[in-house]
């Protein structure tokens, strides 16, 4: 569309988001319209109270919530936004790893990888049997109980 | 199935049964013969008897008759059942040829069957009798196999695929309508065979199209009956058998559409709209009327839990009051059986006992199976009946058109489904979807029924067009699967672990859809399901159960399945009835509003109550005693024995009991850590998971273990129990301490079968003083 330039002025690094995630412009504006919409004080950024809002009825809300915000940070900006949900484009087949281009969002490696965050909670690279049983009754209820045995090594 | 090394005498007894199949219908036939015979002259005799009452009276006064024949009165009843045990053993004998049944698909061999009995029927009596009347396949023989299918149907990836399912249905089936009934209206027209005494030209558009839309459905049995033997993944099954279902909207309204038409002779574009009208009604109609049913069959079975016996009847007479229904409306009652038998399904499995569960599957397979069974042989039957009008123009465009038109169909609409679709149906599965649009008795019986002057040779091309499809696409589509290396069915059942990580990529998309404010797939899914929890289910399901979480509820299912495979698997152990229903997990307080931010307290896992834990003992106790009977005469160098010793067959069977015995009770407590129960001391070892926890009491140290010692590296899997005998006990146990040091293991391979060992014991906490065995460093294996 030869408008979709000019409209995508309002994006930060509108451009460059179109390079790198693969998205169009139709849907990289709407994503835009939808970030501003949940930055209900307009400030730019979203702040995970903005995004629990939505999911409030959801299981693991809180996880996916966590997965936008890299550790450390409180807020996440629209680049950030849009690359978290860059993942969930259908899967790039056409990737080749010859190291030229950055892995796409959407590939099956970065799928998984990010699939992997989600359970891996303390981002320390494994999921621990805590981790794992923390996910195994999420669904139904929230059980504590003494485990003993050690973390499976698995990292990515 | 079929074992390649099937003694000669059972290849002998399938044809002895064939044989007995035979001697039943030569009797069906003569019965039939002598009895009317003997009806003539027994009538006979009575009419001559009535005509002199007064003079005869005292000449023909005739003795008492003991024995007689009086056939009339329960001939219709008779014929059924002959033909339902005919049907029945011929199925039996089928698949004890095992050699027949792997190449031939069972429905070519029915066919041939019904081909058979018509000729001999024909032979003998010079007429068939017509069995495939449209009212008996309408409406008792065709209602069972729907309602199997439906009952059963595979709910969740029929939903995800619903909308290439529609589109296969509606588009797919009204472009192969169109396309065979015009280019076939165009053959006629064109050709003319001087050596056929018919006439083509004078067949009509209408008449035509007419053809064309009964040909055109892709024929749910048939479709059935192939892709059941061919164990196809789970994708390109769904999708053509759904579509094989939901075609039957499209063909109805069409078939009264183009009859209608050919009442009143002209076409206009009212009434063309008014048929994407009725269209929608028919579809939507059925389904309501199905969903409706549904409904009152789930709210019935809420309160059966006093009459538990009758309970799988309520479900088979709403649903075919749902498919009678339907029928009266013109409504299409295949959907509406189908929205029956899926929406009262998880209800009615959640109210009714286990006992009805199994009675309602078994039911229902049966009677579908011999519907099925009788379906091809009346094919068979009906083709011999009735006189033929061979056109072998019209006969092979007609085939020629079906194959060329599904061809197109499929592609065409792929190639529009692909764009919407996130998984892409690539090549192959292209052409199994067009190679496994089989037609069958369906259309027949569409056939049958018609008004028309052409009725004969349009019967004609479509028995032909079934018998091709069946035998020639049935007995290849199963090589050409292998040929193309089609991905076949994944066998096992869902393990709790894939339902629980599914569940969760599922809430994960949810809440990306939440979060980009996109009205998609999951985000009806999860509305729809919120809806059911809180309203539906607590008013369709009787008292407790409504409240149970789905995955525990599955749970349940899952644990009920595996204690009855062990008690069957289990050999000679006595169970008590009351084993499978003890799982307690009533323990379990569901703490669905946790506060996120609150420490959860440490709740009771759920403890397994002292009846359970005396069985699980008691199994084991049986199990291992007679292992270790015979196990005393080896020891761990010469565990390679002859095959000859004796008994040796009954060891390896007790072993892989055992084995199997232990894969069970893990799968038991796989995702529940049971904690060791107090006084329980083989519990703990003898779970044998190397998951789950075992958690000790604090006082429990002299916890005895049964140590398991593998066996010696030849034979790797096989588990030798290494007891140490207490005399006065039947269960052999063995302080921890003591028998690590009275180990009777020797030499090299000590240390690493200790490793090996510990590999196949339960893990103990922390405070369970075996530590010193365990080994650190190990990675814990799977």
């Amino acid at each position: 569309m030869g408008s979709s330039r000019s409209s995508l002025r309002g994006v930060p690094d509108g451009q460059q988001l179109l390079q790198e995630t693969g998205f169009s412009a139709a849907l990289l504006l709407r994503l835009h319209q939808r970030f501003q919409f949940l930055d209900k004080d307009s400030r730019g950024h979203l702040r995970s109270e903005d995004l629990e809002a939505e999911l409030s009825e959801n299981p693991i809300g809180d996880r996916i919530v966590g997965a936008f915000f890299q550790p450390g940070q409180e807020t996440v900006d629209f680049p950030s936004f849009v690359r978290v949900l860059a993942h969930f484009r259908p899967t790039e087949k056409n990737w080749t790893r010859d190291g030229v281009q950055p892995e796409p969002a959407n590939s099956r490696n970065r799928k998984l990888k990010f699939a992997f965050q989600l359970y891996d909670q303390d981002r320390d690279g494994k999921i621990s049997r805590t981790e794992l049983l923390q996910v195994d009754t999420t669904n139904t209820y929230t059980v504590k109980s003494k485990l003993s045995m050690k973390p499976l090594n698995t990292t990515c | 199935m079929f074992s390649r090394m099937a003694p000669r005498g059972r290849s002998g007894l399938g044809r002895s049964l064939a044989e007995l199949g035979l001697l039943l219908l030569a009797i069906l036939v003569l019965l039939d013969g002598t009895v009317q015979s003997l009806e003539a002259a027994t009538s006979s005799e009575i009419d001559t008897h009535e005509g002199k009452p007064g003079t005869h009276k005292n000449t023909s006064k005739k003795s008492f008759p003991v024995l007689g024949i009086k056939y009339e009165d329960v001939s219709v009843p008779f014929e059924i059942a002959l033909w339902v045990l005919l049907a029945s053993l011929m199925k039996l004998g089928f698949h004890l040829i095992p050699r027949l049944s792997n190449v031939v698909p069972e429905s070519c061999l029915l066919i041939s069957v019904g081909l058979l009995v018509g000729g001999i029927l024909k032979l003998a009596r010079d007429e068939v009798p017509p069995v495939l009347s449209d009212r008996i396949f309408f409406l008792c023989l065709l209602p069972p196999i729907i309602l199997d299918a439906g009952y059963f149907l595979p709910i969740r990836p029929f939903v995800e695929n619903i909308g290439t399912i529609l589109m296969f249905a509606v588009v797919g089936t009204l472009w192969n309508a169109f396309f065979v009934g015009g280019l076939i209206y165009a053959v006629c027209q064109i050709a003319q065979d001087k050596y056929s005494e018919i006439d083509l030209s004078n067949i009509g558009i209408l008449p035509c199209l007419l053809f064309g839309s009964i040909i055109s459905a892709v024929d749910p049995v048939a479709v059935l009956a192939v892709f059941e033997e061919i164990h196809i993944n789970e994708l390109l099954h769904i999708l053509v058998f759904g579509e094989s279902l939901l075609n039957d909207a499209v063909t109805v309204v069409l078939y009264h559409l183009f009859e209608e038409f050919m009442e009143s002779g002209s076409v206009s574009a009212v009434d063309a709209l008014l048929g994407l009208v009725s269209f929608l009604i028919v579809a939507l109609g059925g389904v309501l009327v199905g969903a409706f049913y549904g409904i009152l069959a789930a709210f019935t079975s809420r309160f059966t839990s006093h009459t538990r016996v009758i309970e799988p009847l309520f479900v088979f007479l709403y649903s075919y009051m749902a498919y009678l229904s339907a029928e009266v409306f013109h409504l299409s009652g295949i959907m509406s059986l189908i929205a029956c038998g899926a929406v009262m399904r998880p209800y009615v499995e959640a109210n009714i006992s286990h006992k009805s569960h199994t009675t309602i599957k078994y039911f229902l397979k049966m009677w579908s199976s011999v519907s099925e069974t009788l379906i091809f042989i009346f094919l068979g039957v009906a083709t011999v009946e009735g006189e033929h009008h061979w056109n072998w123009v019209f006969l092979t465009s007609t085939v020629i058109l079906c194959l060329v038109a599904r061809v197109i169909g499929v592609v065409g609409l792929t190639f529009i489904i692909n764009k919407f679709r996130i998984v892409k149906l690539t090549t192959k599965d292209q052409f199994i979807i067009a190679y496994g649009g089989l037609r069958g008795a369906i259309a027949f019986s569409l056939g049958f029924i018609l008004h028309s002057e052409h009725k004969r040779i349009f019967l004609t091309a479509i028995i032909t067009v079934i018998f091709f499809t069946v035998f020639v696409q049935g007995m290849t589509i199963k090589p050409l699967v292998e040929l193309l290396a089609v991905k076949k069915k994944h066998e096992a059942k869902r393990s709790i672990n894939e339902e629980i990580h599914t569940r969760f990529l599922d809430h994960l998309l949810t809440g990306i859809e939440d979060i980009c404010g996109h009205y998609g797939h999951h985000h009806w899914k999860n509305k729809l399901n919120r809806f059911n929890k809180k309203y539906v289910k607590k008013i369709l399901i009787a008292g407790d159960r409504s409240k149970e979480p789905q995955l525990i509820a599955f749970y349940h299912k899952l644990e009920m399945k595996n204690a009855i495979q062990m008690v069957e698997s289990g050999g000679g152990s006595k169970l008590n009835s009351t084993f499978p229903s003890t799982v307690s997990m009533q323990n379990i307080q569901p703490k669905i509003h946790s506060p996120p931010s609150a420490r959860p307290s440490e709740r009771a896992l759920p403890q397994l109550t002292k009846g359970r834990e005396e069985e699980i003992r008691q199994i084991l106790r049986t199990n291992l005693q007679k292992t270790r009977q015979r196990l005393q005469s080896y020891n761990r160098h010469t565990l390679v024995v002859d095959p000859d010793e004796e008994g040796f067959d009954d060891l390896i069977l007790k072993k892989r009991r055992m084995m199997e015995l232990d894969w069970k009770l893990k799968q038991m407590t796989n995702y529940l850590t049971v904690p060791r129960p107090q006084g329980s001391p083989t519990m703990s070892r003898a779970r044998m998971a190397s998951d789950s926890q075992a958690y000790v009491k604090p006082g429990a140290e002299n916890v005895p273990t049964i140590k398991i010692d593998l066996a010696s590296p030849q034979s790797p899997d096989s588990v030798r129990l290494l007891d140490e005998v207490v005399q006065d006990q039947g269960l052999t146990m063995s302080l921890p301490s003591s028998s690590s040091r009275a180990y009777k293991t020797s030499g090299k391979d000590d240390g690493r079968d200790q490793q090996k060992l510990l590999r196949c014991l339960s893990d103990p906490g922390p405070d369970v003083d075996d530590d010193e065995d365990y080994d650190d460093d190990e990675p814990v294996p799977t």
